[in-house]
């Protein structure tokens, strides 16, 4: 192990941390208002397609971020209003937003580039890295953008008025109600929050890290994301650090796969798994069981 | 003195469900500044109804409410606390992982909704308040983890940091020890002498003789009418509430027990977080005997019922039912070997309140031969016919055996409890909190009945918090505290203050 592998698994750890810490602090702040939604991967899906296309039309790869976050808005919207307004169900949408976004995404990558299952984002429409070194490795700005958004969520969710509200309306909304808290609003706005977070990670898979929009871009990511919410105790800090290890092992699982002495010993297979397998294992045994918030996942109606 | 504008009106208050139930039939009740006015009436005379309409949670179908002269309909509980008017319900409204401070400034937390929440200035404001009431709530801990008193007055406090005047507080006493209801009535003295105006719910005479000084009576949805408390008498209110003279007294013939039914040795069961909760019990209960158990609750009660029926692992020690060794088995066979069980929590643990009365009048017997045809079915005309029996044997006010049981009283409800249970032909019957939260007529016919049992030889095993319950009924009673008996006594060989001493954890 020398220096430059040290530095290329550490860059290459906090890039796969950014997606899963956005998506995670997002459904964290959504549950901690007590709305559900496994439609992430969707999401994902959607404004990296969108994204995408905003930042080439703007040329510009943070106009392709705005884009992804609109996208992810709108889908929260959809979620937001069939399960706060209309008291739906909180899964059913999700599995929707979910079909629509592979399906969607791969029938949009033809329809738009006319090329099949992938499209390689324009250089000048991706962001710029903070730093590059000779051998490609490089840092974006989304990384410490990510650290920050995470501890002022925390900051927001646990010491200003926004947050306890948040909190009361996911464990309690008949005492948030009763105190003259507009439930549905608390709950709708954190919807939207945790939609557009997912948005911006969308949009951050295809025009900056991986510059390429594919048929499974997210790649079951919005899904180790909604892991990673639980197994954080529904703790924004905490998400950040799972999503870090999660993106280490992703690299390291790499780096293993590339060295032919060991790829011969173990099968790829059972070093694919070891991200996931490592970061659920971490993050429980760290946590241990946390309870999720009380009404998490129910509609509340006035009686 | 009738002159007086009453601070609060509610003239001629209807309120029709959409169902077509009417819950008020034109109510108008006055209330005046500074005094306790207390609601006297059976579960479902409307009381909570005509409350939740006052506080802005239900619309009436008609009727007008003036505050200070003026009329005023409120849209939501956030509209009557603006306007100076707080509740605190029975059960109450508080998020549980929150701290008791977290909980009082809930949506009030101060300017600015993204600045930090200046948690000093609340502390000082709050303390201020518990100071001029006399008593302290810690406001650090999660209120998951308080008792029942105290989370009752950080809901008081609550509505106090939000400055209302008038305070409606709905069965207050219900979950409540005697002494945290001493404890409650000094705080509403307190309260009256700041000149507050107190609304006091309740069905329970004594309390209501004890602390207000009006009391309103509504009986089905009307009022019946408006007494002074010190021209008024036990007797007077009980007349007025039920419409008919209440035996307040049981009728329990002197009975020799039989051979012993049911048996614990040196039993140890542990609690929800790990600690002794049931510290070596050793006693038994004869046929044609209610032993009963009194005691603050959360002294192990709750643990030793659940050990006893099935629920809850027996650390160490032995039960026997009729000579047979009972420790661990499951709470079927237990059933199959004649015990019942009238749990403490009827909502959560006697009945599925969104299941059929006929549903629910065989749980725990669906697996029977009787209920069933062929091929494992079940036989529903059976089932019927079982249902019907018992609602007209335990004289069941319900819609019918088809409506869910969330459509029945709380009095009705506890019945079809017990008479399910009695009509798995049981030898040996757990009785815990029987006519918690029950109507006076019907915690009168469930008393009787349980002395019926005993009569016809059964032993039962009576566990409540209801003092006068306890002393009413029992043989022979047990004062539990920290998990031990402080004394097993005769109720008629024993005073009050006996009682007292052992249910502070004084040795008999």
């Amino acid at each position: 192990m020398n220096e430059t592998f040290v530095i290329s698994l550490l860059l290459g750890s906090l890039a796969a941390m950014v997606p899963i810490a956005l998506t995670s602090i997002g459904a964290v702040i959504s549950e901690r208002a007590g709305v559900v939604n496994i439609g992430y991967e969707g999401i994902l899906m959607l404004s990296a397609f969108f994204g995408a296309i905003f930042a080439e039309l703007a040329n510009n790869g943070w106009v392709g971020l705005l884009g992804g976050a609109l996208t992810g808005l709108v889908i929260g919207m959809i979620h937001g209003v069939i399960t706060v307004y209309l008291k739906g169900d909180h899964v059913i949408p999700g599995i929707g937003i979910n079909l629509i976004g592979y399906g969607g995404v791969a029938f949009g990558i033809l329809a738009y580039w006319g090329t099949a299952g992938q499209h390689q984002v324009a250089p000048s429409a991706q962001i710029k890295p903070l730093w590059m070194d000779a051998f490609g490795n490089s840092l974006s700005p989304m990384v410490p953008i990510t650290i920050a958004i995470a501890f002022i969520a925390w900051w927001m969710l646990f010491k200003t008025p926004f947050g306890l509200r948040i909190r009361a309306v996911g464990e309690n909304p008949e005492a948030a109600d009763a105190l003259g808290i507009n439930v549905e609003l608390y709950r709708f706005t954190a919807v939207l929050i945790a939609s557009a977070l997912a948005g911006v990670a969308g949009a951050y898979l295809s025009v900056d890290w991986l510059g390429t929009v594919t048929k499974t871009i997210a790649a079951g990511r919005g899904f180790i994301a909604l892991a990673n919410m639980v197994f954080s105790g529904w703790n924004p800090i905490i998400a950040l650090g799972g999503a870090f290890l999660f993106g280490f092992f992703d690299n390291f699982a790499i780096y293993i796969q590339n060295n032919p002495w060991l790829a011969g010993t173990i099968p790829w297979q059972f070093i694919a798994t070891l991200p996931y397998v490592v970061t659920l294992v971490v993050v429980a045994g760290i946590i241990g069981r946390a309870r999720p918030p009380k009404w998490d996942g129910r509609p509340y109606k006035r009686e | 003195m009738e002159e007086r504008t009453p601070v609060l009106e509610m003239r001629d208050i209807v309120k029709i469900y959409p169902d077509g139930t009417k819950a008020l039939k034109g109510v108008t009740i006055k209330v005046y500044e500074g005094e306790i006015l207390g609601l006297l009436g059976e579960n479902g005379a409307g009381k909570t109804t005509l409350m939740k309409i006052l506080f802005g949670m239900l619309k009436p179908t008609k009727g007008r409410i003036f505050l200070r002269g003026k009329e005023v309909r409120f849209k939501s509980p956030a509209d009557a606390i603006a306007n100076g008017i707080g509740m605190v319900h029975q059960h109450f409204t508080l998020v549980e992982v929150f701290n008791a401070l977290e909980n009082i400034i809930l949506g009030m937390e101060g300017h600015g909704l993204f600045s930090k929440i200046d948690v000093e200035n609340a502390r000082k404001k709050l303390q201020k308040l518990m100071d001029e009431l006399n008593f302290q709530v810690p406001l650090d801990v999660p209120v998951e983890k308080l008792p029942v008193g105290t989370q009752q007055r950080i809901e008081i406090l609550k509505m106090l940091y939000r400055n209302v005047d008038i305070l409606i507080l709905d069965e207050p006493t219900a979950v409540l020890t005697p002494i945290e209801v001493k404890e409650l009535f000094a705080v509403l003295r307190k309260l009256k002498a700041q000149g507050k105006t107190i609304i006091f719910i309740s069905h329970k005479l004594n309390e209501v003789m004890e602390i207000t000084d009006r009391v309103t009576v509504i009986r089905k949805g009307q009022v019946v009418g408006t007494v002074k408390t010190s021209e008024a008498t036990p007797q007077l209110l009980a007349r007025m509430m039920v419409g008919r003279d209440v035996v307040l007294r049981i009728e329990k013939p002197p009975k020799e027990p039989g051979e012993v039914v049911f048996r614990v040795e040196n039993l140890w069961v542990k609690g929800d977080r790990g600690e002794e909760a049931v510290r070596g019990l050793t006693f038994e209960v004869r046929a044609g005997e209610i032993f009963g158990i009194a005691g603050v609750e959360g002294n192990g009660q709750s643990e030793l019922i659940e050990a006893i029926t099935g629920l809850r692992k027996v650390e160490k020690g032995k039960i026997y039912l009729k000579g047979v060794d009972i420790t661990g088995k499951k709470p079927r066979d237990l059933y199959d070997m004649g015990v019942a069980h009238i749990p403490e929590d009827r909502t959560h643990m006697g009945l599925i309140l969104e299941m059929t009365v006929m549903e629910n009048a065989i749980l725990g017997m669906h697996w029977r031969k009787e209920f069933s045809k062929d091929l494992g079915l079940i036989n529903w005309a059976k089932v019927e016919e079982h249902s019907n029996r018992l609602i007209k044997e335990f004289e069941i006010v319900a819609p019918g055996t088809k409506a869910p049981v969330k459509s029945l009283s709380g009095g009705n409800q506890q019945k079809l409890i017990v008479a399910r249970e009695v009509s798995k032909k049981p030898e040996f019957i757990i009785a815990a909190q029987p006519t918690r939260g029950v109507d006076v007529a019907s915690t009168e016919y469930i008393r009787n009945y349980l002395v019926k049992l005993r009569n016809e030889n059964k032993a039962v095993l009576l566990v409540s918090a209801d003092l006068d319950e306890v002393l009413q009924l029992s043989d022979r009673m047990a004062i539990m505290y920290e998990g031990q008996f402080m004394g097993i006594v005769k109720p008629d060989e024993v005073t009050e203050e006996q009682i007292g001493l052992m249910m502070g954890g004084v040795k008999a």
